[in-house]
């Protein structure tokens, strides 16, 4: 990418920077989240959680779907957060965060398939992790929902240009990012490193962002990296990717990516990749479910009871 | 089963499988019968595992009531065998039928085949050979051979083709050779190729075009006939559904092997939907493609590399 390209693009994202108010209880509660777990206040995450309706009726919708189905409805703030974590939670808020972010603004393309794939990927990502004894599934999870950020910064950045390049990429059934760097001049790898810069992501999720298209070109190893870059492409092979077909085959166990995990993950290489795959098929309607319920246009702040 | 019957019914069953494909012992007899076919029940597709197993345990009377008496049926090792074969068939039942698999043939349209060109447009042999090895009564190889002739109106335009059908038995192959169907086998079938590739023959069913059965070469094969299937050289595409299931790990891996060694390099397996060849052959490369799998005889130059290492 040249130096002018780079600086254009950097002044975009910082425009539209300005442009979201972030929900007011987001910063106490981050904080209060980013405390060590045994010093987790409960009732103060309640409190928090319960202050912010949309919030509130976000956990509880999240909580209640299929994708995280417990066997009794929650219907309480407090047994919601119980049952999802305290990790969840705080995923469930940088989402909140994010689409808070993304209404109400100018998006080429269709919102609901950028969530979909987010929150397919981060459910794919987490079970891959658990599979092959990744030390920190939750922390997949988050990886997989941000790892397209530059996609959303995009599509709210370059609404005009945007709109054609995922047209011309569905026409073609080729990758995103290939269609990107031709029609652009960069990717949303590069795009979203910029925003999670900005926003001082944690490093290990931005490099995510940066390098999930091209763990091979990391200098040291990054198995997290590796882990989103097979679950993205499980996810867009199987029904959960940028709304359409990439017609290409793809060897997983050939990829560089495969061995780098690998070598971290042994289990990895005596996983049934198949019956995997045939796992997956099930993400497909839970996903699409969660997305329905939690980014429906038409949030309604009365359904929640803030019984906590 | 007539249709009406067969669609209420299947309504009901799945409503009533959906209840109880939580019930851990289903779970187990899902895993039992991957491990002993290969065939495997995703979470989506566990109804169709909870009432196959329901309609057997109709079959077995009143001794037989719940899933775990069932799983006990399906593990007493006198009648372990033939029960999980009377099973497979339940599973199977009524799955038959043209155009089954929608993704595999998008798969050879928008990859498989425009690679295939490209690679052997170097060499000049436009010849394709196609095997559908288990053919039963003629669904497949029928699907294959009108989706390539449609293919050979464009990308396929000055190549030849031929489709083997092989089946173990007799009866099945004859009925594949008349290549008359009713309207449930024909329930995926396009308008398209309904018009173009049938002619109406009475009762409301259709029957296959002489021009498409030109194309295919029906014969009885048995899979285990090591000698056979020696013969059966210079495949591209080998297609294999819900045919394998039926065998113990031992002729699996036998069966495998003579498919592999029968493709030509890049060559491709293609397996029914659910099914898996996880500790059956690891020379196949796993492929994915959008919304399904192939397995694929690796190229030589990339086999060579394999070998090489030390």
């Amino acid at each position: 990418m040249s130096t002018t390209l780079r600086d254009g693009l950097r002044k975009r994202v910082e425009r539209l920077r300005t442009l979201p108010s972030s929900p007011a209880v987001l910063k106490p509660l981050l904080e209060l989240l980013r405390l060590p777990s045994d010093r987790i206040d409960l009732k103060r995450v309640v409190e928090l959680v319960s202050y912010d309706k949309t919030i509130a009726a976000q956990c509880l919708r999240i909580a209640n779907s299929a994708l995280y189905s417990r066997a009794q409805e929650t219907e309480s703030v407090r047994a919601a957060i119980v049952s999802l974590g305290i990790q969840r939670v705080e995923d469930i808020l940088l989402t909140c965060c994010l689409q808070k972010f993304s209404s109400g603004s100018k998006w080429a393309g269709d919102p609901g398939v950028f969530w979909r794939h987010s929150l397919g990927c981060a459910a794919v990502a987490q079970e891959l992790a658990e599979r092959i004894g990744y030390e920190n599934p939750d922390k997949a999870y988050l990886a997989g929902l941000l790892h397209d950020l530059g996609i959303l910064v995009n599509s709210l950045a370059y609404p005009d240009e945007y709109g054609g390049v995922l047209a011309t990429a569905s026409e073609k059934g080729v990758p995103l990012q290939e269609q990107e760097q031709q029609d652009l001049g960069f990717t949303h790898c590069e795009s979203g490193h910029i925003l999670a810069g900005l926003w001082k992501l944690p490093p290990a999720v931005n490099q995510v962002i940066e390098m999930h298209h091209n763990p091979a070109k990391m200098s040291e190893q990054s198995p997290l990296v590796t882990l989103v870059h097979l679950a993205d492409i499980l996810c867009r092979l199987r029904g959960l990717g940028h709304g359409y077909d990439e017609w290409r085959s793809v060897d997983l166990a050939a990829d560089p990516a495969w061995g780098r995990l690998a070598a971290t993950c042994p289990r990895l290489e005596k996983m049934d990749l198949a019956r995997f795959t045939m796992d997956l098929d099930a993400f497909v309607p839970r996903v699409q479910a969660l997305v329905e319920s939690v980014f429906s246009p038409k949030v309604e702040h009365s359904e929640v009871a803030l019984n906590h | 089963m007539p249709v009406d019957e067969a669609r209420t019914s299947s309504l009901d069953a799945k409503a009533a499988a959906k209840d109880d494909s939580q019930d851990p012992v289903y779970l187990k007899i899902r895993d039992f019968v991957y491990q002993a076919c290969g065939i495997y029940h995703s979470e989506e597709k566990m109804y169709l595992l909870v009432s196959a197993c329901r309609r057997r345990m109709e079959m077995l009377g009143p001794s037989v009531s719940t899933g775990r008496d069932y799983f006990q049926s399906l593990s007493t090792p006198a009648k372990k065998d033939q029960e999980t074969r009377e099973l497979l068939n339940e599973i199977t039942i009524g799955e038959t039928c043209l155009f089954r698999s929608q993704p595999q043939l998008n798969a050879l349209h928008n990859v498989i085949l425009p690679e295939l060109v490209t690679e052997r447009g170097k060499i000049s042999l436009k010849k394709l050979r196609v095997w559908s090895a288990g053919c039963s009564t003629g669904e497949e190889p029928y699907t294959l051979a009108m989706f390539l002739m449609e293919e050979k109106e464009k990308l396929l335009k000055d190549w030849v083709f031929e489709v083997q059908a092989t089946d173990l038995n007799d009866r099945s192959v004859e009925i594949a050779r008349a290549g008359v169907y009713g309207d449930y086998a024909l329930r995926n079938t396009p308008d398209l190729y309904k018009r173009k590739y049938f002619t109406p023959v009475d009762g409301g069913r259709l029957k296959v075009r002489d021009e498409v059965k030109a194309r295919i070469t029906f014969s009885r094969l048995n899979l285990n006939d090591d000698t056979r299937m020696l013969f059966m050289k210079g495949m591209d595409l080998i297609f294999c559904c819900n045919v394998l299931i039926y065998f113990d790990v031992t002729s699996k891996k036998r069966v495998v092997q003579h498919f592999y060694a029968n493709l030509l390099p890049n060559g491709c397996f293609f397996l029914g939907q659910a099914e898996s060849l996880f500790q059956v052959n690891d020379q196949f490369r796993l492929v994915h493609l959008p919304g399904t799998t192939v397995y694929r005889k690796s190229a030589p130059n990339a086999a060579a590399g394999a070998e090489g290492k030390p």
